[in-house]
């Protein structure tokens, strides 16, 4: 297991990726970004080599903030939502 | 001064406004007979066009009020959403329950089977602290607010969610 600072930190970007990529406007995209981020987190479990969570944890940034960029760009182009979300929406 | 009032009340005063004002010539002294006299005059005042609403319509015939049946009205009317901007629906500590325990029972990788409000989180669900932080952001989402790590960590049970939301909510019982 990491130390203890860098759990919390892992934990923390976790969490934030989670969030920015919940603010794709479109469906696909927002759902993509959710999968990728927990998948990629859980495939990088089992590490415990320090300076191999340090790399993983800049690419975490980097990645952050491609989703960060890439909602601002994909809230430029409008897009009408699925006919699954509708429904979703509907039902609640 | 009380024999006066009584005569008073028997003879000239036959509206209860006014023989309530012909009590208190009778008991002037007492101060407790003064507030019964507020009191008295303003359920008076108040009723009055009450009662004079009920002898006469205010609606015509064909207004769409006599047309429908009361039952119809009260489904209309009762159901109209009241919408307070500001104030949030009063919750009590087992609809908090019944939420969280709702948002657990919704999450994929936990078993509804073996959830109770004491199960803990990482011990008898099996979820791993990536799991966790999922768990807290569906709860967010569900109350509205955001939880911030430092507390997070803490909540190891869905009692301690329950807790954690009553307070921020002030809800003591």
């Amino acid at each position: 297991m990491a130390a203890s600072v860098t759990r919390a930190e892992v934990l923390k970007i976790y969490k934030t990726m989670l969030r920015e990529s919940g603010k794709f406007s479109f469906y696909n995209y927002r759902m993509y970004a959710i999968r990728r981020v927990r998948d990629a987190f859980r495939e990088q479990k089992a590490v415990n080599d320090k300076s191999k969570i340090q790399q993983h944890l800049l690419e975490a940034h980097k990645f952050l903030n491609i989703i960060k960029r890439q909602v601002i760009v994909g809230d430029l182009y409008k897009f009408d939502k699925l006919v699954i979300e509708v429904e979703n929406n509907e039902k609640h | 001064m009380a024999s006066f009032g009584k005569v008073l009340c028997g003879t000239l005063f036959t509206n209860p406004c006014l023989r309530v004002l012909s009590r208190s010539i009778g008991a002037s002294k007492c101060y407790l007979n003064q507030s019964k006299i507020i009191n008295n005059l303003h359920i008076q005042t108040c009723t009055a066009p009450v009662a004079g609403a009920g002898s006469s319509r205010w609606y015509s015939n064909t207004t769409a009020a006599s047309r429908l049946s009361m039952i119809e009205v009260e489904t209309r009317v009762l159901k109209t959403v009241m919408r307070h901007y500001s104030v949030k629906p009063p919750m009590t500590i087992e609809q908090i329950k019944k939420r969280v325990l709702l948002v657990l029972q919704l999450y994929d990788k936990v078993n509804p089977d073996k959830l109770s409000l004491e199960s803990h989180f990482i011990n008898d669900l099996g979820l791993d602290s990536l799991d966790h932080v999922e768990v807290i952001m569906a709860i967010e989402d569900e109350f509205g607010f955001e939880i911030p790590d430092e507390d997070a960590e803490k909540l190891h049970r869905p009692k301690d969610i329950v807790q954690y939301v009553c307070d921020r909510e002030d809800i003591y019982d």
